[in-house]
């Protein structure tokens, strides 16, 4: 049976008050013309108005090897065993699992069951988090931060009862701590059902179709503003805020369209990487070159910007402009210039969370023997605290990428399209607990070649 | 659909006759001493024909709302018990179909049935609870929460019933009301047959292997090696093959001797794809597979637990489940697509075990 005729699978998971019945009722309600058998582990208050609903308490079975990957869940093997005997019934499963529900297992069973993986795909793990109290259910849980780590959609549902800043903040972290997942903000649970539904998130050929890399580019910059200036001199004006100090890129002739801000980006990221000139208040800004602004002084510090023709200038800053109440002033007039175009970036940030992501990104040919030790190796230490991998490598002497998944130690790789004139490449992504960054990449690059 | 090529039948299988039911058969068994053939399907609709022509004597649909999860025919032949996701047991007479007692058993799935072999008991599994009722549906026994949902049940003797969860095996005393063994293993048990006298039991896991253990002596052992769950067990009637299959593949084990520690179990591969039904003749060694490609295979055994077949026939599609007649001269098979199949058996003296062809 080719993977086209099984029957897909989503998983929602999420805490307890996350929203997902919500979510569950808004699918089953939509006009998308497929006929959903849900399977539901918790019961709440909220009844679910659909026909093929099964209730089933979750079992979690470990086995006598004590393997955490082969732990299943045989509630869930009952359960689709009995509803594949109903192919002409449904089309599609919904698993909800519990608040508490570890996602390890709920994955592996579309996989390590040879009766259920003959029959089912699992095509997603759908992550409902309630904004306003994820933060302290991070700190509490590890279900919690584990069902971020498994998730190949978050939901970051009620948004309406957080700022706005608290978001970003918030989505930055669970950015952090999985850098595969697609992160969606949601009223109510509002959102568009093909964000959840038909991922195909574990179907390797699929995503990588979709998503040319598995990464969101992280930049040492969040803030881009763009202003258009006509000569004469102006004041890049800040007050106090989070740092003593803030890094700094100024672009001239900075286009505005998403093209040429991510081109401004990329060069800045270029220029980022040089070691940073310190601007004292009152110096000139200089242009295509990395500073660092001095902000210690109490009040408002200026810093030069001189233009000699009417130029667009692009500022790549370190932090928002609001931290720091950035303003560009137009010295002869004191009228303040607001920028025509800003856009912010994902930042780097410093990994605060036991779970988090891992990349690792390297050009060249791998020696497949040197990887196929390293990685074993790896998951049989690791592999409890690894949660997801994923990525692609270029074995030396083969034409074609090889990707791969995984789930714990459930490991598979297959060969994907020709390299063709592409440049070689690898990239990996391991999402786990206390992972070692630097032991990680120092044992792949070792079995580069 | 199953790949391969539709086949007539070979070997000691004739035709017999062929009838329909309305969804996916899941259980089938013979009742009134052969006369009659019953059939389930997964809709929860039960058709009962005449064994000898397949002509059809009742048929009732929507027996159980949701669908039907076992059905089981008493001994003696002369009622039947079915039940399903409505959380409910129905008595039935198998002369007309005719419900006689239904029993409600509250929300859960009620996935097993089984009648104790006098037919004086039937037991029942539904979520973590199992439920001795008597013939007349009078309650007779229940059991405290299993620490899971119970898995299989099988009555070990007439009073004693044996029931698998996650992590163990125990057996009841249900006229006393005790427990009389606990068997623990870290594992989740998915099938459970125990020998004719009673002594083996034998649990196919879910981590791909069969645990055994002898009652008398405590002891057990566990067969790993199997490239999928073996969901499948059946004991010969004499207690010394046990085959077991958790792939497309049958692994049959000897217990003659000082077996099947040790030994060298048989292999039987005639199927291309997994075994989705497997049960031993009534009498002899004679075991009858049913595979998710379509086809049936009856093979006769040695005492080393190998052997050879001795005819097929194809079912059309995936086995659902198959049953000897009482006397072993006909074997049914019923398929995912409703399709049921009677293949007339013939019969077989000593002389077969030379070889047949």
């Amino acid at each position: 049976m080719s993977i086209k005729d099984k029957v897909p699978v989503t998983i929602l998971t999420g805490f307890l008050g996350s929203g997902k019945t919500t979510l569950l009722n808004r699918i089953l309600s939509e006009e998308h013309g497929k006929r959903i058998a849900v399977i539901e582990n918790e019961y709440g208050e909220v009844g679910i108005d659909q026909g093929l609903v099964i209730n089933a308490d979750e079992e979690v079975f470990e086995m006598s090897n004590g393997c955490i990957c082969c732990t299943v869940r045989g509630d869930l093997i009952r359960v689709l065993g009995n509803l594949m005997k109903r192919r002409d019934k449904f089309d599609y499963v919904l698993v909800e699992t519990t608040g508490l529900a570890d996602p390890g297992p709920v994955a592996q069973t579309f996989f390590m069951d040879e009766e259920i993986s003959s029959e089912f795909t699992l095509d997603g793990i759908v992550t409902l988090v309630d904004a306003a109290h994820i933060d302290q259910q991070l700190g509490r849980s590890d279900e919690s931060s584990e069902q971020v780590a498994f998730a190949d959609v978050l939901v970051l549902n009620k948004t309406d009862l957080v700022s706005d800043d608290a978001l970003d903040t918030l989505e930055s972290r669970l950015r952090d701590m999985n850098r595969m997942t697609r992160i969606i903000r949601a009223e109510n649970a509002k959102v568009p059902i093909e964000t959840v539904l038909n991922l195909s998130a574990f179907d390797l050929d699929q995503i990588l179709k979709r998503r040319p890399t598995f990464l969101e580019p992280e930049y040492p910059f969040e803030w881009t503003g763009v202003y258009d200036l006509d000569p004469g001199k102006y004041e890049l004006m800040l007050e106090e805020g989070p740092d003593p100090e803030m890094s700094l890129v100024a672009l001239v002739n900075q286009g505005e369209s998403e093209e040429e801000l991510k081109d401004g980006a990329e060069s800045s990221v270029r220029l980022y990487a040089e070691n940073a000139n310190t601007l004292e208040p009152g110096n000139t800004v200089p242009y295509g070159e990395h500073v660092n602004l001095k902000l210690e002084n109490k009040g408002n510090k200026s810093f030069i910007l001189n233009i000699e023709k009417p130029t667009k200038i692009g500022l790549f800053t370190q932090h928002t402009a609001e931290e720091f109440n950035l303003k560009v002033i137009k010295s002869d007039e004191n009228k303040e210039i607001p920028f025509n175009t800003e856009r912010f970036w994902q930042a780097e940030h410093e990994h605060d969370d036991e779970v988090g992501s891992i990349a690792i990104e390297r050009f060249g040919d791998v020696d497949p023997e040197k990887l196929n030790t390293w990685m074993g190796r790896l998951l049989s230490e690791k592999g409890v605290d690894i949660f997801r991998t994923k990525g692609f490598i270029s074995y030396s002497g083969n034409p074609r990428r090889i990707v791969f998944q995984g789930v714990h130690m459930l490991f598979t790789a297959q060969p994907d399209k020709e390299w063709g004139n592409e440049p070689r490449r690898n990239q990996l992504v391991f999402i786990g607990r206390n992972l070692n960054e630097k032991e990680m990449q120092e044992g792949f690059d070792k079995c580069l070649i | 659909m199953p790949d391969i090529e539709p086949f007539s039948p070979r070997g000691m299988f004739h035709e017999g006759w062929t009838a329909e039911v309305s969804d996916y058969a899941i259980a089938c068994g013979w009742a009134l001493k052969g006369k009659q053939f019953i059939v389930g399907d997964v809709a929860g609709g039960i058709f009962a024909f005449e064994g000898d022509t397949g002509k059809i004597i009742w048929k009732k649909e929507n027996t159980h709302s949701g669908g039907l999860l076992a059905m089981a025919i008493h001994p003696e032949g002369e009622i039947f018990a079915t039940s399903g996701q409505d959380g409910n047991v129905q008595i039935c007479s198998c002369h007309e179909g005719k419900v006689i007692k239904t029993l409600d058993l509250g929300k859960g799935w009620v996935e097993h049935l089984k009648w104790s072999n006098d037919g004086l008991f039937l037991a029942i599994a539904t979520s973590k609870k199992v439920y001795v009722f008597n013939e007349i549906g009078e309650e007779k026994w229940i059991s405290e929460d299993h620490p899971s949902t119970v898995s299989a049940i099988t009555w070990a003797n007439k009073n004693e019933l044996a029931t698998a969860c996650y992590g163990r095996v125990t057996f009841f005393d249900i006229v006393n009301n005790k427990t009389n063994q606990k068997l623990e293993w870290q594992g989740s048990l998915v099938s459970m047959e125990l020998s004719p006298d009673g002594d083996i039991v034998a649990c196919g896991s879910q981590d791909n292997s069969v645990h055994f253990w002898r009652r008398s002596t405590g002891m057990d052992a566990e067969m790993t090696g199997y490239p999928g769950k073996p969901s499948h067990l059946s004991f010969d009637d004499s207690g010394k093959l046990l085959a077991t299959s958790g792939s497309e593949r049958i692994t049959v084990w000897s217990f003659v001797g000082n077996g099947p520690e040790g030994t060298m179990p048989g292999e039987l591969c005639h199927h291309t794809e997994p075994i989705s039904s497997l049960a031993f003749s009534n009498k002899g060694m004679l075991v009858a597979s049913g595979s998710r490609d379509g086809s049936v295979v009856a093979s006769f055994l040695k005492n080393d637990g190998n052997g050879d077949p001795v005819g097929a026939a194809f079912a059309g599609d995936l086995v659902g489940a198959i049953s000897w007649r009482p006397d072993d001269c006909a074997l049914a098979a019923v398929n995912a697509k409703g399709v049921v199949n009677v293949w007339k058996f013939k019969v077989r003296t000593n002389l077969f075990s030379k070889g047949f062809k």
